[in-house]
């Protein structure tokens, strides 16, 4: 038998390094300690952001085939095809100028009566375009990567919408993009008010098995709510993280069920998360405009879940 | 080093080779996912599968160890808990290690049951972990995950041995 067929080197008698039991012992609990950091703590993002450079070649590498797709995909598509979106995106262009319109309007009508009343001025919101990239693999929560991130200036807490209304919020901002929780997540937590009756209250996520049936509930709600069926909510603003007015939800289910004293009010996001490619991501509100460190603990304010507050 | 019955005498597998086939099946993994499979709970987990395929035929190359780090990085691209997939491959290799000796004596049919067990294992343990850190469970779609990875076992067997099952020395003349 010729030497060319056996390993170099035989294996060694005593020298063979700590075995396998140890090394489970010592990374299994190293592994726990990471996770109770991370869900407890918010004390892992300096590994996690670690980790995500040295991932983020292979990212960009394994990004390319979808790149690739996406543009053939444009190239190819059908003229008729690409003439009918730009006859929808025209005519949606003269609806939302004609809004517009009485809306710079009412701004200025606005600004001249806070000014006689001598009301604070409303903070200008800073907002960047920017584009789903996919959507994160995790089968346990809801949320897309979006291609803007530290290097472009977005920071954590920071409002998603698309042209139709709230997207989601971005919890985790990498070098060079974001991790955006979506509306229907469980975990999710905002603010909002109905536009019709003026009442606030507290929209949470609730768990469905696909994004396109993502749905959020009115938590605490009394049980002779006001709230009817194709009302809408918008952003309220208390909470200091999304500019108050963007539009979220239409109620779609008002139940007055009586065993807990409170009404189940559900209501179906008004963003298209399933077709939109582009967003806007607004900054939070509450905060100066360039301050990384205060930026860290921003988001707690709108994830009012007591598990996991974002990170 | 008892042979078995019918045991080919293989090449000393390339380092380079089993290196690069771990990353690229993490490449390709990433890339299937962010293309078309999105959040789908059912899909395989392709590299756990290479993974223990390496755990089980070179124990002294990848372990325990290496596990780890590839569940850290797939932490962070999911954007999961971190530390959840570390903890499941760590568990997953470590038992591969324990069966790496009796796994190979089996045919192919009783190997799969083997490592279905293993995946079974890695899948629960991961629910188990979201669960505790109040994440709800995923569709009962992800029950398919481990079967679909086990079932891929036979076809990683053929795959990745097959630079080891080449002649030691080319002979042009002769068939094989």
């Amino acid at each position: 038998m010729p030497l060319g067929t056996l390993d170099q080197a035989p294996p060694p008698f005593f020298k063979q390094g700590p075995s396998a039991l140890s090394k489970l012992l010592v990374l299994g609990a190293l592994a726990l300690l990471l996770m109770v950091l991370d869900a407890r703590l918010q004390w892992a993002t300096p590994v996690r952001q670690t980790l995500a450079v040295t991932l983020s070649p292979l990212q960009w590498l394994a990004l390319q085939p979808l790149h690739a797709a996406r543009w053939s995909g444009q190239y190819l598509g059908s003229l008729q095809a690409a003439q009918a979106e730009a006859a929808l995106a025209r005519a949606e262009l003269v609806r939302q100028a004609e809004r517009a319109a009485i809306v710079e309007h009412l701004a200025h009508e606005n600004r001249e009566l806070r000014a006689l009343l001598g009301m604070r001025d409303r903070l200008p919101t800073v907002a960047r375009g920017a584009q789903i990239l996919h959507e994160l693999a995790d089968p346990y929560t809801q949320g897309v990567v979006i291609d803007l991130g530290q290097q472009d200036g977005v920071r954590p807490g920071s409002a998603v919408v698309d042209g139709f209304g709230v997207l989601g919020q971005v919890t985790r901002v990498r070098w060079a993009t974001s991790e955006v929780r979506l509306l229907g997540d469980p975990q999710q937590a905002m603010a909002v008010v109905n536009t019709r009756t003026g009442q606030r209250s507290l929209a949470f996520g609730v768990p469905v098995a696909r994004h396109a049936d993502a749905r959020i509930e009115l938590r605490f709600e009394p049980a002779d709510t006001q709230a009817m069926v194709g009302d809408v909510l918008t952003t309220s603003g208390i909470d200091g993280v999304y500019p108050a007015g963007l539009p979220v939800a239409e109620i779609d289910s008002v139940t007055a069920s009586g065993a807990d004293g409170f009404a189940r009010v559900q209501a179906r996001p008004l963003a298209r998360v399933q077709h939109v490619l582009h967003v806007l991501v607004i900054d939070p509100v509450g905060l100066p405009p360039a301050s990384p460190p205060a930026a860290a603990t921003a988001p707690s304010a709108a994830q009012t879940s007591p598990e996991r507050p974002a990170p | 080093m008892i042979m078995r019955a019918g045991q080919a005498l293989l090449l000393p597998a390339n380092p380079v080779f089993i290196w690069g086939t771990l990353m690229g099946v993490l490449l390709f993994e990433m890339a299937l996912q962010m293309a078309w499979l999105g959040q789908a709970a059912w899909a395989p987990d392709l590299l756990a599968l290479t993974l223990v395929f390496w755990t089980v035929h070179q124990p002294r190359r990848i372990g325990v160890g290496v596990a780890f780090g590839l569940g850290l990085l797939i932490d962070v691209h999911q954007g999961a808990l971190l530390g959840q997939h570390a903890l499941a491959y760590s568990v997953m290799c470590y038992l591969a290690v324990v069966i790496h000796r009796r796994l190979l004596w089996f045919d192919w049919l009783r190997q799969t049951a083997h490592v279905l067990l293993l995946f079974v294992l890695a899948h629960a343990l991961q629910w188990l972990v979201r669960a505790l850190a109040g994440d709800g469970g995923p569709d009962l779609w992800m029950a398919l995950a481990p079967l679909w990875q086990a079932a891929l076992w036979p076809l990683a067997t053929v795959l990745l041995l097959a630079p080891q099952r080449r002649a030691h020395d080319r002979d042009d003349d002769r068939p094989l």
